[in-house]
């Protein structure tokens, strides 16, 4: 029985997945799949300009630098003691100021400004009548920022909107997209028990949704990396949990495919209207965190954000409420989050087997 | 186990909207018309017996199966609907194949099941192209296709000759009698009341959600006392032979045919009038053939339902 069973889920999944990947109306789903990838690309792209400035200016110091020499320069030294130090500038501006010394006479201040490099950070020297006022080193990268900036893209947009909706259209579609198109009956015509079409539908936009938004994490997590030279990519991979936290994303992504498709599955086949469940749904996950603690197990966004690897702080000045947001007010272990969003599904996927079971078929009524 | 199709007082409400009321039927095999006009309940009573809506009240029992297991039923009830709607994507061949395959065969006899199916349907040169492609008439040819590919026992069919030419509708027509000559229940709704004659073994008259009528042509006829049974005499002295018909007391109006050749008789009771017509047809009065004008569906579903919406 249970072999004829996985027959049919092959097969009820084999007909679904050519609808749901190539399905014009699914279009979008691709876009928000894509949206988090095009932003990083965007900033690969500026970041791979600029380091190509940084070596140009690199290449035209007098002698190659190092980031120490950069770090060695402080307010207050001369600039022959910066010239003696990185050499001569290869950029290099000033200009003249005059400053009323009293009230009788102007005097003329010299300002300078040297621009060095070493091929990943800038070095901003501000000089006036030759002495340093301000060493301001641009280090080309901020590796711990920009995995906070990571971390932010993936919880409020990624998994928040994208995956959400990215569900909402999928899921929601493997019954009410039958019943709009008519052709839901030939399904249910055939010797296969409703619950098990329901666990091949289901199966079929989990796999769908993983391969889509799984992909496309997995390339924006390979983008991001690639950002950074050899040495840092290296240092942030193997040294600073890089690797795990890419495991974790790609996690959180399949289970938060689980947990909203099962959501959004037990929709589709609940409501004529898929707009106000998904709207409700919504509005449940975004209050989740001012919700009472029991209700607050609820939710898949609740287990979710405890799984995700990085903590974002928030701003100085944030308020209470809005840190709310961030951060779980109950934080709870990682195997029971992964436990809960399971539970959460199942428990809906149950809810749903029994709908199923009742189904009929009424188009004329749709 | 049971050996028939069975509604237990089952009625089915769609809302306030009634579909069908207090049905009781009791199915033999062999081809059983569901005749009535739009809205009488026939595809209603049809998605009942294949569990595609659920009755309000009562219970259908498909042979030995209930419709509440689909897994079960289906794997000896194939059902061809009225919805003229397809899975985007597919060829006729794999739109049969595919879902052969939801019912747990592998890929090698879901395919030979499905093409011998196109082929008993007369579709095989199409069935590579896209279903999208397809006339109406070739759409109703793959839905049949698809009802018949698992050689079901019970074969449920929603107004199948609809959209079908002439050649189709006849070749259509032999193919539900020979899979009811092979035993099986095969359940067909249809306006064409002609074709319902040529067609059926049995027909239940449906009305408003009624079932007015069930059984065989003849016996629901005999049933309706309040008309008189028509029979069609042809012979070579009319005039005088109606002349002897009329001192029949079974005899109750004796209309001769225009072209003079022919007699139409209404009687009370035509069994008795067959048997004393041998009696009065002497003295040179040749009979070419004796035939009943009203004993068709045509005839018992206008005394019964009345005309409207009916293609003769």
């Amino acid at each position: 029985m249970i072999l004829l069973w996985w027959m049919q889920i092959r097969s009820v999944i084999r007909l679904e997945m050519k609808k749901t990947f190539f399905a014009r109306r699914g279009l979008w789903i691709y876009i928000l799949a894509l949206l988090p990838l095009l932003l990083f690309m965007g900033h690969d792209f500026v970041m791979s300009r600029e380091q190509a400035r940084r070596q140009r200016l690199a290449s035209q110091s007098e002698r190659q630098l190092t980031y120490p020499d950069l770090l060695g320069v402080q307010p207050g030294m001369t600039g022959q003691d910066v010239i003696a130090r990185l050499g001569k500038p290869p950029r290099r501006y000033h200009w003249n100021e005059r400053r009323q010394s009293d009230p009788t006479s102007l005097v003329l201040v010299l300002h300078e400004s040297f621009h060095y490099s070493d091929g990943t950070n800038d070095l901003y020297v501000d000089l006036a009548d030759g002495k340093v006022t301000n060493a301001n080193l641009r280090e080309g990268y901020n590796l711990s920022e920009d995995i906070v900036v990571f971390a932010g893209v993936f919880q409020f947009f990624y998994l928040r909107l994208a995956i959400f909706f990215g569900c909402l259209g999928i899921f929601m579609n493997l019954f009410r997209g039958e019943i709009l198109d008519k052709s839901l009956h030939f399904y249910f015509l055939e010797p296969i028990r409703r619950e098990v079409l329901m666990v091949g539908k289901f199966l079929a936009g989990l796999l769908a949704t993983c391969i889509i938004f799984g992909t496309s994490e997995l390339l924006q997590i390979l983008v991001f990396a690639t950002n950074y030279s050899p040495n840092v990519r290296d240092l942030y991979l193997y040294q600073n949990h890089g690797l795990a936290s890419a495991a974790a994303y790609l996690g959180v992504t399949v289970l938060a495919c689980l947990g909203y498709g099962a959501f959004f599955l037990a929709s589709g086949m609940l409501f004529r209207n898929p707009i106000l469940p998904a709207a409700g749904i919504l509005i449940w996950e975004a209050v989740n965190p001012f919700l009472p603690s029991l209700l607050q197990k609820f939710s898949v966004i609740y287990y979710l954000k405890a799984l995700c690897p990085v903590d974002i702080p928030s701003p100085p000045g944030t308020s209470p409420v809005l840190a709310l947001l961030v951060s779980n007010s109950d934080p709870v272990s990682a195997p029971v989050a992964i436990m809960g969003v399971v539970v959460v599904a199942m428990l809906v996927l149950y809810v749903s087997s029994l709908q199923v079971r009742r189904m009929e078929i009424n188009y004329t009524t749709e | 186990m049971s050996d028939r199709i069975v509604f237990q007082d089952v009625s089915k409400f769609y809302g306030e909207i009634l579909g069908v009321n207090r049905v009781n039927l009791s199915i033999p095999p062999g081809v059983t018309s569901l005749v009535g006009p739009n809205g009488s309940g026939k595809t209603t009573l049809m998605n009942l017996m294949t569990g595609l809506v659920r009755p309000t009240r009562g219970r259908v029992q498909v042979l030995e199966y209930t419709p509440d297991e689909p897994e079960k039923l289906f794997a000896i009830l194939g059902y061809s609907t009225q919805f003229d709607s397809f899975p985007k994507g597919l060829s006729g061949f794999q739109f049969v194949s595919s879902y052969l395959r939801l019912a747990g065969k592998d890929s090698d006899t879901a395919d030979q099941l499905a093409w011998r199916a196109i082929e008993r349907v007369g579709l095989s040169d199409a069935a590579p192209r896209s279903v999208a492609s397809y006339s109406k008439g070739m759409r109703q040819r793959i839905r049949l296709a698809q009802a018949l590919c698992r050689n079901p026992r019970v074969l449920v069919l929603d107004e199948p000759l609809n959209g079908l030419d002439p050649l189709a509708r006849a070749e259509m027509i032999a193919l539900f009698r020979a899979v009811a000559a092979d035993g099986c229940y095969v359940i067909i709704s249809s306006h064409i009341l002609h074709e319902v004659d040529a067609i059926s073994d049995q027909v239940i008259l449906l009305s408003n959600g009624y079932v007015v009528a069930e059984g065989q042509i003849h016996s629901v006829r005999n049933e309706i006392q309040e008309h008189p049974a028509q029979i069609l005499i042809r012979c070579n002295r009319p005039r005088e032979f109606a002349a002897k018909l009329m001192v029949n007391e079974q005899t109750i109006e004796v209309r001769i045919h225009n072209d003079e050749r022919g007699l139409l008789i209404k009687t009370r009771d035509p069994d008795r009038f067959y048997l004393t017509l041998n009696h009065m047809a002497m003295n040179g009065i040749e009979i070419e053939s004796v035939a009943p004008a009203d004993d068709d569906v045509n005839s018992v579903y206008e005394y019964l339902i009345g005309n409207d919406e009916v293609v003769r």
